[in-house]
């Protein structure tokens, strides 16, 4: 679906990412992981356009990404970030629906879509006339997440998605999510720190470090097969309570 | 979106009200209908009574000659008037010799050009197309005066008389004691050393010679108070004060455009004396007359010319009051309308460029804060050569007084939108302009609307300048009101232009209400 051949980018002086070139596998969930500043969330920026690459090609659906085919590509990934991104001025129908709105679907077909889409989130029907500020942070992640199927996008992005929420609500968050992405059958492609959250989601996941991929396999590849010694450290670093 | 079109509607029928102020405003106070199909007369004058007395006189010449006269009345100063006449804005008005000879003609002065005789004067105006009357009759100069039956006591007639009471109280106006054809060159030209000397504001020191606390005062030739008080002007028997002879400044033009209108204007030469001068700024400062009335009353008289007259009736007075409050309103309104709408629809756009590019938003906020800088009475002369009097030089300087207020808001508002929110529009799939509209400008609008806010209730204040070049509106009866010491006059000017701002003030804060998400009212950017 997805592919980055040789891609680099640099931020004056420094690298955040070395020429790098991976596949993200049509249907997979893929876990991008590391420390901050190692490039991960590079790669999803420069996924979704937001970052131009200094070199290399990006390309998605069989096509290279460009200033000219950035738009149409666009509308077939769904992009959810922290607190979910919401439009402070809009209700959360309003947020899900505006794309919809301005590609000109009727009130009928929204409202059937947002209801389908509420019942997949479990988003209380109550909570669609609020504006963010009158949310709960999982809500307003609810809502993040509907506006981002709301076009059935083959593709889903998410950038520390579960970053602002508490440990309850997480939880809950992410068998709901997960759910979701197998039911659709959706490719994802998920920016984290957290281990557990890594191994929950990843059919595959790549470990970054200091702007490369230093390991590409599944959860048990990295704990068992560890390319070097960091891999290692980072993977025991993320601390189990001890009962 | 239903409220929005309606405001459209309302704004479009305001201007097409409003078109003909446009194109000048008929200021003449005059009830006089003109003929129709005369050439058409513009007189100016200056923000002072007998200015526009002067040109209330000229306007009935005119009018009687058959022409449709236009009196541009109180406008802000010589270099206005000048450079009006010099634009064909208007076609005539009166000046001073002294004046010409230190304000219009400064520059051929200082460049070595002998302007010593009138003849001198007048063919340095004509080269520059403009026609220099013969002295209407009579000389606007300082003067001293004292009262007329201490005069007559201590029989004093000239200002060497004075030497031989060194004992009298001499009480001198500011501006007076500062000039340099004042106080101190006049002292030493007639040896004068009287034992005390006080300087004090010109309206006081007329109490004072009634009380008798002054005995002598610096005062206009032409002054309304010579006759209300029973001065003697005394006789500058050496010559000291410089000529402020009365002349009509013409342009050379109207004589082949309206032969008889312009030979009915030289009519003027000779017509007016001092007496007659004093006399009538009297008739309007004293006894309350308007300037139409009293200039038509002395043609009158003078001439025999048989014009008719405005009532004077304490009737007539209140619905003169009322047709002048409903007109400076209108002419308000569209100043403000029309300045405010150009404003936003040039500087909403120039802060969004801004925010998207800093290069440009240090260039366009430093443009429009040194604009703001200017002094309005510059940026108004400024405007006169492009457009002209009346209400377009005064929309536009009103129009680039609120660009500032506006640009640095919508610039402010849009850049103080969290880059997440920014960036998940984008990533949605907006294209630039969708996102414009869906996301960034909805939520600049607390900012960007209260941007307007300021710039309408700004511009309701500023707009009363307007009156100086001829725009009308509530700044006119101020003019009037300062020039005739009349507190009523001012209010009316004064009173409906802070209701105005206030009203400006509550409009934009419901349209905030109406328009603004509900969600970002509170936080009330």
């Amino acid at each position: 679906m997805f592919s980055l051949e040789n891609v680099s980018k640099s931020f004056g002086q420094t690298q955040v990412l070395k020429p790098t070139t991976v596949e993200f596998p049509v249907g997979k969930s893929t876990v991008l992981i590391g420390p901050s500043g190692c490039g991960k969330s590079t790669i999803l920026r420069i996924l979704v356009g937001l970052l131009q690459p200094d070199s290399g090609i990006v390309r998605f659906d069989g096509e290279t990404m460009s200033g000219q085919t950035l738009l149409p590509m666009r509308r077939k990934m769904g992009y959810v970030i922290q607190e979910g991104g919401l439009f402070p001025h809009l209700t959360a129908f309003e947020n899900i629906t505006l794309m919809a709105n301005h590609l000109g679907w009727d009130r009928p077909t929204c409202q059937a879509r947002v209801e389908e889409l509420s019942d997949l989130t479990r988003l209380p029907a109550s909570a669609l006339n609020r504006y963010p500020a009158q949310m709960s942070g999982g809500q307003r992640q609810r809502v993040g997440i509907m506006r981002a199927l709301m076009l059935d996008p083959p593709v889903l992005l998410f950038d520390e998605p579960m970053g602002a929420l508490d440990p309850m609500v997480r939880f809950e968050l992410q068998e709901d999510l997960l759910k979701i992405i197998r039911t659709l059958s959706k490719t994802s492609i998920m920016v984290t720190h957290d281990m557990g959250e890594a191994g929950f989601f990843g059919d595959q996941v790549l470990m970054l470090a200091e702007g490369e991929i230093i390991q590409h396999g599944t959860l048990e590849d990295l704990i068992h097969h560890p390319a070097n010694d960091y891999v290692t450290r980072f993977i025991r670093a993320q601390r189990i309570p001890q009962v | 979106m239903k409220s929005r079109l309606s405001i459209t509607q309302w704004l479009a029928a305001l201007l097409l009200a409003m078109a003909p102020f446009l194109f000048g405003r008929e200021v003449s106070a005059s009830d006089q209908s003109s003929p129709s199909d005369g050439p058409i007369l513009r007189i100016g004058s200056k923000a002072f009574t007998e200015s526009v007395v002067l040109g209330e006189l000229l306007s009935h010449l005119g009018r009687h000659a058959g022409a449709r006269v236009v009196h541009v009345a109180e406008l802000g100063g010589t270099q206005i008037l000048w450079n009006a006449l010099l634009a064909g804005e208007i076609d005539a008005y009166i000046d001073y010799t002294g004046t010409i000879r230190e304000e219009i003609l400064a520059k051929s002065q200082s460049q070595g050009a002998n302007l010593e005789t009138e003849e001198a004067m007048r063919s340095a105006l004509a080269k520059q197309k403009v026609l220099m009357s013969g002295r209407i009759g009579f000389n606007n100069t300082y003067a001293l005066g004292m009262r007329e039956d201490h005069a007559i006591r201590l029989d004093i007639r000239s200002i060497s008389d004075l030497k031989r009471h060194p004992d009298l109280l001499f009480g001198l106006s500011d501006e007076f004691m500062e000039r340099r054809d004042g106080w101190h060159q006049l002292a030493n030209t007639y040896a004068l050393r009287p034992k005390r000397v006080r300087a004090m504001d010109h309206n006081l020191a007329y109490r004072g010679l009634v009380h008798d606390s002054i005995q002598v005062t610096d005062l206009y030739t032409t002054d309304a108070e010579i006759r209300f008080f029973n001065l003697r002007v005394l006789e500058d028997d050496l010559g000291f004060f410089p000529k402020y002879q009365a002349v009509l400044l013409m342009r050379s033009d109207l004589v082949e455009r309206a032969p008889d209108a312009a030979k009915a204007l030289l009519k003027v030469q000779g017509l007016v004396d001092p007496a007659e001068m004093s006399a009538m700024n009297a008739r309007v400062r004293l006894d309350g007359k308007s300037e139409t009335y009293v200039a038509g009353e002395f043609l009158n008289n003078k001439l025999a010319m048989g014009l008719a007259l405005p009532s004077m009736s304490q009737a007539a007075e209140w619905r003169r009051t009322g047709e002048r409050l409903a007109r400076t309103t209108l002419e308000h309104v569209f100043l403000v309308a029309v300045s405010l709408a150009l404003a936003i629809l040039i500087a909403v756009p120039m802060g969004v460029v801004s925010a998207r590019n800093e290069r440009v938003a240090r260039v366009v906020l430093g443009v429009v804060s040194i604009i703001q800088t200017l002094p309005s009475m510059a940026l108004l002369v400024f405007m006169i050569p492009l457009f002209g009097l009346g209400a377009v030089p005064a929309i536009a300087a009103l129009f680039f007084y609120s660009l500032l207020p506006i640009v640095r808001n919508t610039y402010g508002g849009l850049r103080q939108i969290p880059s997440s929110t920014r960036e998940s529009a984008e990533v949605l799939g907006l294209g630039p302009w969708a996102r414009l509209r869906l996301v960034e400008l909805p939520l600049a609008l607390p900012s960007i609307l209260s941007g307007i806010k300021t710039a309408a209730v700004i511009n309701v204040g500023t707009a009363t300048i307007g009156a100086l070049i001829g725009a009308g509106g509530y700044g006119a009866p101020i003019l009037t009101g300062i020039r005739l010491s009349s507190i009523p006059l001012i209010l009316q000017g004064a009173v409906p232009a802070a209701a105005m701002a206030i009203l400006a003030q509550g409009a934009f804060s419901r349209l905030e209400k109406k328009w603004v998400s509900p969600r970002l009212q509170a936080s009330g950017a």
